[in-house]
């Protein structure tokens, strides 16, 4: 599903320049559940961010489905975007204005699917999701677990075929941060695609293969499954 | 999609409700003025323009050069008007009007009509007059035919049909039948009558010849042309018709007539020849950019505010992007946002004007419209611009929001500390030099008026009662009887008092070379008390006195202007020289010193006062200031003994005086008004920013406070960096203020000088608001308590 080769991202500022991610390659399959760890800074969130389309490589090669995605333009990019791609963020990063089902909504309307349609399939995410007694609330009024799980129903509203979860325990208890992992697990199982950021081991675990990186590069790659 | 886009900008306007209400009331204050001013001018610019015929009416104007001067005549002799259409086929009509004050009566229903007119009859032809009862072509034909308005025919029958009945014009002496009513004139006219009586009266009955008076002025004419005739060309016909008609004549008193055609629509707006009760351009301009000034300041507000929070928006745009959204569909949501609170504050603007608009009315001294919804047009034009305003101030915060890069705002590494600051800063400059610029500008605008008001006139006019006798054949008996009462300090009668209009006449007066020299010179017919009652100087010679015999008939005083104007070196070199004017002739016994006969505006004219009894009809009173309403009484009792045919009316002669500035009075008070709106709005702005910035601060101040730094340290650091935009601010407009008060100041023959002290109030005005804005904020700000502010992170 996702081949990237010689993949570079440097950042500058006025005074210096950093490498975000130095020649870096690797590989994810269909239906593979991929976890990226590393010391803060190493480049994980910046690989994440060109995976999800969000940012662009300075150089190298990304291949999206056989397709060559490195230097798409904003729009394509979005369209691919929406059509593909599902986020979980640490942080949630719900619409505060915006209630539980219309955040769940939200992407639906932007691939133009119709009102009704819409409605059924949120209502169906939020049934699975069990937040459905949650539907009017807003974001500010639910716990952090419910909150992920909002998040979670939105990423996956839209059936992408690929998931990227940025440290999507990080704000959340054990307790909590399980549940979410275990809804991951049973969406990759139904056959989703999932890359993961995060700092926990004990996340990580959850994982099909484990990619570990430092400085830009990736170091070890430890299968699991 | 669109639900959505409201859903979230309803919403959204609600959380941050302290700053939909800046930006709401900020804009609806600002529409408001714009609209109230779009009304003003509108109706300004309409004036005369609902004939259907307008394009093709003119009125024929003239300019005399005499040997002395040029005179700008509002009208030609009274012989163009039958003869333009005479000799030129293009001319399809003319009218002629001169108005009048006449004393109207229906059994005991008496007035004085001061806005009475005499006119041709194609006048109903020629302008779009609504005439109910009556032929228009006809009603005007007949000699002793009349005319009155709707209010008119009221006044004087009820309810009763006028048209055949007969009123008394008593001081003309005759009778005339109403052969029509019209409906009101619109207050939008420069042509204005309570009634018109038909011309032919005056050229038949009471003045046969007037219409070959080719030296006679004092009317106004009107021509409509036929489709495609071009008034140029037909201007340039008029001095070779009137060499033809009239060469001799022009040569032998060397008074040489220019005839000009001035578009009707022009005349209330850009014609000088109007007199005091005119338009002005230049006001229409003036008002026009201030409304489009505020409605900066109000839109600057807008981007302002939008933009300085737009921190808390990027987390929305990150994750809409996130989600699929494409900038194109942001900007139109952002748009949306700012449209949809410019559609709120056009249903406040409504509903403001609605409440303000009797008052602005009453401001402008007329009838500007009588409803917001008096022209459906405008609503619309006001829910476009309202629209158009949305649009142009969400442009620019849209586009900022929408280019927001999710990676880094759902990153929290979004700072918007100095994204769009300078902008911000900018924005601030531009509403504060607008400000200011107007501060300056009516701190100008008063002073001038004050000092028009406070202006040593040369002439006393404190405690002077006026009276029109319209000639009268009992005046000198009522002046009299007057003079017997108690309280009374002096009776004076002449043709004509300062501030209103006085008679001008063909002279001949001996100059300093010995020679008869001719010119149109401004005249007062008195009596022996007058110069001493008004206190007026003499400078050379004497005044009139009872122990001349020959200062009836013979004698003349002229002013310091005309004696400049005839080229004496001193006042005393021209006394003793010789005069003729008007069949009379004589000498000149003395010189008086200038006085204002003419509002401030104006330069002193050359004047000439002569003794003439029957040339004067008002009554000026000296009033004692005691028992006041006891004096006015008993001089009423005289009158209506005396002069019962008349109704009683008087005014006082400062009042009177100052009505000539009435104009800039109200232009004053305009825009003293609309200066204080630009402020308030500059102010909700700079409330909104500095709130901002300082909750932007909270953890620094709560650094610094930590650290020691006292409350007025604090206070001192967030207020510095808003005074330094205003000071920036005050330095700009200050000079752009100067040069277009400088150049308004032009319009006034008597002006002030704009000192520095204008600008420095103007500026230290300017400080203490914006001080008192900012101050509020920064002082919440510096005493709250430094760990709360530490915790927010």
């Amino acid at each position: 599903m996702i081949r990237i080769n010689d993949l570079e991202k440097i950042y500058k500022t006025e005074e210096v320049e950093t490498i975000a991610l130095n020649k870096l390659s690797f590989q994810v399959n269909d239906g593979e559940f991929v976890a990226v760890m590393g010391p803060s800074g190493c480049g994980k969130s910046t690989l994440l961010n060109i995976l999800g389309l969000l940012d662009d490589p300075d150089s190298g090669s990304f291949l999206f489905n056989g397709i060559e995605v490195a230097h798409f333009n904003e729009r394509k990019r979005a369209d691919l975007r929406k059509k593909n791609i599902g986020f979980v963020f640490q942080s949630f990063n719900l619409i505060d204005e915006l209630t539980v089902f219309e955040n769940v909504e939200l992407p639906l309307i932007y691939l133009g699917v119709k009102s009704d349609e819409r409605k059924k399939r949120v209502e169906a995410m939020l049934d699975k999701m069990q937040i459905m007694h949650r539907r009017n609330h807003y974001p500010q009024q639910l716990s952090g677990g419910q909150q992920q799980r909002v998040a979670v129903a939105r990423a996956v509203v839209n059936k992408p075929k690929l998931i990227l979860a940025d440290e999507p325990t990080g704000n959340l208890d054990s307790s909590n941060g399980n549940e979410v992992m275990e809804l991951l697990t049973d969406l990759n199982e139904q056959g989703t695609t999932i890359i993961m950021v995060t700092h926990s081991e004990h996340d990580a675990r959850y994982s099909h293969r484990i990619i570990r990186m430092l400085d830009g590069q990736t170091v070890t790659e430890n299968i699991l499954a | 999609m669109l639900k959505n886009y409201f859903k979230i900008a309803f919403r959204n306007l609600w959380r941050h409700r302290v700053f939909s209400f800046i930006n709401i009331l900020g804009l609806t204050v600002g529409m408001t003025a714009c609209f109230l001013i779009f009304l003003y001018v509108h109706f300004e610019l309409s004036y005369d323009s609902f004939h259907s015929k307008a394009n093709r009416i003119y009125r024929v104007v003239c300019d005399i050069k005499t040997p002395t001067e040029v005179i700008k005549a509002g009208g030609p002799s009274w012989a163009v008007g039958p003869h333009i259409t005479q000799d030129f086929p293009q001319v399809e009509a003319a009218v002629r009007t001169t108005d009048d004050e006449l004393l109207v009566r229906k059994g005991n229903v008496k007035f004085q009509e001061l806005n009475s007119l005499w006119a041709d009859s194609a006048f109903f032809g020629m302008f779009d007059f609504k005439l109910l009862k009556g032929n228009p072509k006809t009603v005007l034909q007949e000699p002793l035919s009349i005319v009155f308005s709707e209010s008119a025919a009221k006044k004087y029958f009820g309810n009763a049909d006028p048209v055949g009945q007969t009123v008394l014009l008593t001081g003309e002496g005759f009778t005339a039948k109403i052969t029509g009513v019209m409906k009101d004139i619109p207050e939008n006219s420069t042509v204005k009558a309570d009634m018109l009586v038909s011309m032919s009266t005056l050229t038949r009955k009471l003045n046969p010849g007037l219409d070959d008076q080719w030296g006679n002025y004092g009317n106004s004419t009107y021509v409509l042309l036929k489709p495609g005739t071009r008034p140029g060309d037909l201007q340039a016909q008029l001095p070779a018709f009137l060499e033809r008609r009239n060469g001799t004549e022009m040569k032998k008193i060397n008074m040489y007539p220019t005839l000009f055609l001035e578009p009707l629509k022009d005349v209330y707006l850009r014609s000088t020849r109007n007199g005091n009760s005119t338009g002005n351009i230049n006001n229409v301009y003036i008002f026009s950019w201030v409304a489009v000034f505020i409605l900066l300041i109000a839109c600057f507000n807008f981007v302002n505010l939008t933009t300085a929070r737009s921190a808390e928006r990027a987390k929305e745009v990150g994750i809409r992007k996130v989600v699929g959204a494409v900038k194109g569909q942001l900007t139109g949501q952002f748009i949306g946002e700012s449209v949809l609170l410019c559609a709120i504050s056009f249903i406040l603007t409504l509903v403001s004007t609605a409440l303000l608009l009797p008052s602005f009315n009453h401001l402008a001294g007329k009838t500007i419209s009588t409803g917001i919804f008096e022209n459906l047009n405008f609503v619309l034009i006001l829910f476009l611009a309202a629209i158009g305003i949305g649009l142009l101030a969400g442009v620019y915060p849209a586009l900022v929001l929408s280019s927001f890069k999710p990676v880094t705002v759902l990153k929290g590494r979004f700072s918007t500390g100095t994204k769009g600051q300078l902008l911000r800063k900018a924005l601030v400059i531009a509403q504060f030099t607008i400000s200011i610029a107007l501060i300056i500008a009516t701190i100008i605008v008063y002073n001038q008026m004050n000092y028009m008001r406070r202006q040593d006139l040369g002439f006393n006019k404190d405690q002077m009662m006026v009276i029109n006798t319209n000639g009268d054949p009992a005046k000198d008996a009522f002046r009299n009887a007057v003079a017997g009462l108690p309280n009374i300090k002096g009776v004076a009668m002449a043709s004509s008092v300062p501030g209103g209009g006085n008679p001008a006449a063909y002279s001949e007066i001996e100059n300093v070379k010995g020679v008869l020299q001719i010119a149109n010179l401004d005249l007062y017919f008195v009596d022996f008390d007058y110069i001493p009652q008004f206190k007026i100087k003499m400078i050379a010679g004497r005044a009139f006195s009872p122990d001349f015999q020959t200062d009836t008939t013979q004698s003349m005083i002229l002013n310091e202007a005309a004696v400049k104007m005839f080229g004496y070196t001193s006042p005393a070199q021209a006394v003793g020289h010789r005069f003729k004017q008007w069949g009379r002739e004589g000498r000149i016994i003395g010189v008086m010193k200038d006085f204002h006969f003419r509002s401030l505006q104006l330069p002193i004219k050359p004047l000439s006062m002569r003794i003439e009894p029957n040339g004067c009809n008002l009554v000026a009173i000296k009033l004692s200031t005691q028992n006041l309403p006891k004096t006015i009484a008993a001089i009423e009792n005289k009158w209506n003994a005396l002069i019962p045919a008349r109704p009683f009316s008087y005014y006082f002669l400062d009042e009177f005086f100052d009505k000539q500035y009435r104009t800039e009075e109200r232009f004053g008070k305009l825009f003293l008004n609309f200066s204080v709106l630009a402020i308030i709005i500059s102010c909700l702005g700079l409330l909104g920013l500095a709130s901002y910035s300082t909750m932007q601060r909270t953890r620094e101040i709560g650094i610094r406070k930590v650290l020691g730094a006292s409350v007025p340290n604090i206070v001192n650091l967030l207020s510095r960096e808003f005074l330094k935009l205003v000071a920036i601010a005050i330095l700009i407009a200050s000079p752009v203020a100067w040069f277009a008060m400088h150049g308004w100041l032009q319009d006034f023959a008597y002006r002030i000088e704009i000192g520095w002290w204008i600008f420095l109030i103007a500026g230290l005005i300017a400080v203490l608001i914006a001080l008192a804005t900012v101050s509020f904020q920064a002082i919440k700000a510096a005493i709250a308590n430094p760990v709360k502010s530490l915790r927010v992170e």
